[in-house]
């Protein structure tokens, strides 16, 4: 028989190709994979440097936050005592004079971008209490919380009386707005974001043509010059320090 | 076996080879804790496409590697496809150029192999239908290699059969030639020796590209943890949600959004790999909607706020309503896009109007802030999901392939 004993011409084709394929294709493939596997930990061991940045969680920022009207919330928030729980809660006239050096007008004028966010509440002569309308109007201001850290209540006197009298007044109403929001509420931290700010009758009145147009607690009464400055002004500040 | 059948096999073997082999390149990309897009076309070199998302979610799967614990990303099955194709090309291209002088038992042999591959495929089809709901390109691409293989071994066997009939079960010489050795159709005679060797070189192909891998692979343990950590661990008001089963051990902290199709596949993980029970969750919404969250200019999904609040509505129910809200996120994701009132009628028509008065309540609204609150006082990124252990980040990279490994690393009991 032709080629007994030895393979036939061809006979042994098959099984070398098949051979040298299956070495030269599992070869190549076990470099590429050991080649992609080491790129891979090179890449890894090198920082990312075109990785894409990440905005960061954080309170609103408004526009309205400028130097000088966060250099007011700063101080009457951690200057003054007011906050983490210290004994001491809220800024004397003359503390907002010296920290502020602003006219009264300008101080004012820091706050006419919180219109819309905030509310005036008024009060009856001599008094500090809060009437059903200031409640509603507190309650309703401090639910549309959205972005804000800071809660900022700035109360104030009419001129009516002497000084030392409408600082004190102005002093419990800033504290009734407080009382209410931490009584309403419930809320365990209200201390942490709540300013408060009294005014009495010496500095930044509010000027009745521009103010008793904002939202207040008592829409439909007569709002005069006495009437808007016997109030506090309340509202979120959409401002980081 | 005929050629024509040798030559179909080998071109599904080298088909199977190229998706295999983007199936594995595209995982090892991985290995450095990047984004990367991923290839996922039955096409050859197609551009990547909104296809891809289902190649990711194949890829994320607890399915798509073994010895997940043992190393970052784990050792993707698609290397044993890269090997086991590779055998097939050899073996195929040995048959196609042996023709009819290829031994009968290398045809028998070659048919009853490409069983693996098949089996393997069908296995796949069955988890990706079942398990994932979804399939993936290039792995449709290797099923259809795999039985465009099996078949064509098979063809070949029949008609090794009919060889076998037709000659009357004679066989030939290892070393004759067809035409003076017997007659047309009389194969060579191999004995037994031949078969085991080609089943170690299976076994040897089929295993030598995962050890290459295994063994190249980085060290991925200085990388974890460290992500950050939670400034504040409790929300003062007691907001969060907390959610927890008689199994959960481990104080957990998740950043999630009911919208996004990335906390969906996440908590599937987490479900998928038995780990959520063991965790003792509190969750922090955290909806990309600037509706409610003032961190995002627009709505990156559009009625996440509302579904948040569903969510915070559920009380005893939440881990439900969110899960429910993943399940059904493409439809929610739709009525989102069409309206409020839209997405409110699908909440009620499976939670009922009492759900959808607590959503309008304003404490459900200050609830929500909160947990939007306690994410800006952290200053944790604007993304989401985001899970803390003990208040340290498990970072981002490692929540979906690495995820098996970094939980053995970091809290081994949760894999117990």
């Amino acid at each position: 028989m032709s080629g007994e004993g030895k393979p036939a011409p061809g006979a042994t084709l098959g099984p070398v190709v098949g051979i040298a394929a299956g070495a030269v294709l599992i070869g190549a493939m076990l470099v590429s994979i050991h080649s992609a596997v080491k790129s891979a930990g090179e890449r890894l061991a090198t920082p990312e440097t075109d990785k894409p940045a990440v905005a960061i969680a954080d309170q609103a920022e408004a526009a309205y936050c400028t130097p000088q009207f966060k250099q007011v919330l700063e101080r009457v928030l951690h200057s003054c005592g007011l906050v983490e729980g210290q004994s001491r809660r809220g800024c004397k006239p003359a503390d907002v004079k010296t920290f502020a050096s602003i006219s009264d007008e300008d101080f004012n004028a820091l706050f006419r971008p919180l219109r819309e966010r905030g509310g005036v509440i008024l009060y009856d002569t001599g008094m500090e209490e809060l009437d059903d309308g200031a409640k509603k109007l507190i309650e309703d201001r401090w639910a549309d919380r959205k972005g804000a850290r800071y809660f900022l209540v700035v109360a104030r006197a009419s001129k009516t009386g002497s000084p030392d009298k409408n600082q004190a007044l102005s002093h419990r109403r800033a504290n009734s707005v407080f009382m209410h929001i931490k009584e309403s509420s419930g809320e365990p931290d209200v201390d942490k974001k709540v300013g408060l700010l009294w005014l009495g009758s010496e500095y930044a009145q509010l000027d009745p043509k521009e103010f008793c147009q904002w939202t207040n607690s008592r829409a439909g009464t007569k709002c005069d010059d006495d009437a808007v400055n016997r109030s506090a002004f309340a509202s979120w500040v959409d401002c980081r320090l | 076996m005929t050629r024509i059948s040798s030559l179909v096999a080998l071109v599904a073997s080298l088909l199977g080879l190229l998706f295999a082999s983007y199936s594995t390149f595209d995982y090892a990309k991985h290995l450095d804790r990047r984004l990367h897009d991923i290839h996922c076309s039955i096409i050859p070199g197609a551009p990547v496409t909104d296809s891809a998302d289902a190649c990711r979610a194949a890829m994320y799967s607890p399915y798509s590697a073994l010895m997940k614990e043992k190393f970052w990303g784990g050792v993707p099955i698609s290397l044993f496809a890269v090997g086991a194709f590779c055998f097939f090309v050899a073996f195929s291209l040995y048959l196609v150029v042996s023709g009819d002088r290829a031994p009968r038992k290398a045809v028998q042999f070659f048919a009853l192999a490409t069983l693996a591959p098949v089996g393997a495929s069908l296995l796949m089809f069955f988890i990706s239908l079942t398990k994932l709901g979804t399939f993936c390109l290039i792995c449709v691409g290797i099923y259809i290699s795999s039985t465009l293989l099996g078949v064509s071994a098979l063809l070949g066997y029949l008609g090794l059969r009919g060889e076998i009939r037709a000659s009357g079960g004679k066989v030939g010489s290892p070393y004759a030639r067809p035409d003076t050795g017997g007659g047309p159709g009389l194969r060579p005679d191999v004995g037994w020796t031949h078969p085991p060797a080609w089943l170690v070189a299976l076994a040897l192909f089929t295993l030598a590209p995962a050890v290459v891998y295994a063994s190249a692979m980085p060290d991925h343990r200085p990388y974890l943890g460290n992500c950050g950590s939670l400034k504040v661990q409790e929300e003062a008001a007691n907001a969060l949600i907390k959610m927890s089963t008689p199994r959960s051990t481990m104080p957990t902290t998740l950043f999630e959004d009911p919208m996004c199709p990335t906390c969906k596949a996440f908590h599937e993980r987490l479900l998928a790999e038995d780990v959520f029970d063991k965790l003792k969750v509190q969750l922090s919404l955290f909806p990309l909607d600037s509706e409610c969250n003032w961190m995002l200019t627009d709505p990156l999904h559009p009625g996440a706020c509302i579904v948040a609040k569903a969510v915070i509505c559920g009380g005893s129910q939440a881990r439900q309503v969110l899960e429910w809200a993943y399940e059904n996120q493409e439809v929610l994701t739709k009525a989102g896009k069409q309206g409020k009132e839209q997405l409110r009628a699908v909440i009620q028509q499976k939670w009922g109007p009492a759900t959808l008065n607590c959503m309008d309540e304003k404490q459900t609204a200050q609830t929500l802030n909160r947990h939007l609150h306690f994410a800006a006082d952290n200053g944790i990124p604007v993304s989401t999901p985001q899970m803390y252990f003990n208040g340290k980040r498990f970072c981002d990279e490692d929540t979906d392939i690495g995820l098996r490994y970094t939980l053995g690393q970091i809290a081994p009991e949760v894999l117990k």
